[in-house]
């Protein structure tokens, strides 16, 4: 008689632990994904932020280039001109970083779009690869100068 | 005493689904009212800025603005959802805010609220948390140069 109970009681516990541990990793998996996305949100809203105020310099590619890095380090590491190479968000890289400038007919910048691009979050059980987003558009409210060179 | 046994077995379980549903909640809709908030701010960052790009001392100015407010294409909800009921309104000093001034030449900032960005909640409703939770997202911007004020 003993032994059954005991029998039944591995078998909730069997039951009830895999419920549980599913219900927790989903948990831990839908948590972390949103944590990171939230970082993700904040890092491009702050790239965003910078190249809609950072003067335009278009003298040549290279300069476009250049104006380009520097959005992309706002976003991963907080400093357009970092000193400390740490991101603000997990493994995040610069090349994970869209930078498009919204032009108007003469080739002036009206908006800038900032968006990350081909971003793995790992949350152990699955990873979330995300692809154009999270992603924002600010108007270019700079200083254009198409015939200045990035110093 | 068997009984007794399983009745527990049935308790503890309820309970412990109780505890894992505020859990779950807590990282799942929580999660998500947080990403919601984050994108609505940035989202009025733009328009205000986009806004007070417009304003040039005329009428026109100020329905430009409305119009550059209208087509942002930023998204909330994971970026999935368009931003709806999206409030524009002018201020000559930052005191006092209409949507129709009647003297467009005194307008220097423009301000945009976002007040209609409700998240749908999942799993706190079960524990007794509410239906939906409203993120309403506010930021202003002055004209010449456009910067954001608040």
């Amino acid at each position: 008689m003993r032994r059954r109970q005991s029998g039944h009681a591995m078998i909730e516990l069997a039951v009830c632990a895999a419920v549980m541990v599913s219900c927790l990793a989903g948990t831990f998996q839908f948590g972390y994904t949103f944590y990171i996305y939230n970082q993700l949100v904040t890092a491009v809203g702050n790239g965003g932020r910078y190249a809609a105020m950072r003067t335009y310099r278009g003298a040549s590619d290279v300069d476009l280039e250049k104006g380009r890095a520097a959005i992309r380090n706002m976003v991963v590491y907080g400093d357009a001109r970092p000193t400390d190479l740490a991101p603000v968000v997990a493994n995040l890289r610069p090349d994970q970083v869209d930078v498009e400038w919204v032009k108007d007919k003469t080739g002036a910048p009206t908006a800038v779009h900032v968006a990350i691009r081909n971003y793995p979050v790992n949350a152990v059980f699955k990873t979330v690869s995300l692809e154009g987003r999270p992603g924002v558009e600010f108007p270019f409210v700079g200083r254009y100068a198409p015939g200045e060179r990035e110093p | 005493m068997t009984g007794n046994r399983r009745g527990f077995v049935l308790i503890a379980m309820s309970v412990t689904m109780l505890l894992l549903l505020a859990v779950m909640g807590l990282a799942f809709d929580v999660g998500r009212i947080y990403i919601a908030r984050n994108e609505a701010q940035v989202f009025t960052d733009a328009a205000a800025m986009a806004a007070a790009q417009k304003l040039d001392g005329t009428k026109a100015g100020l329905d430009r603005a409305k119009d550059a407010v209208a087509h942002i294409p930023m998204r909330w909800n994971l970026g999935t959802q368009e931003f709806r009921g999206v409030i524009v309104e002018f201020s000559a000093d930052g005191s006092k805010w209409e949507t129709e001034p009647s003297n467009a030449g005194s307008v220097t900032m423009a301000r945009v609220t976002a007040p209609d960005n409700s998240v749908e909640i999942t799993f706190l409703r079960a524990v007794g948390g509410p239906n939906n939770f409203v993120v309403p997202a506010q930021a202003a911007a002055m004209a010449n140069p456009v910067r954001l004020t608040e």
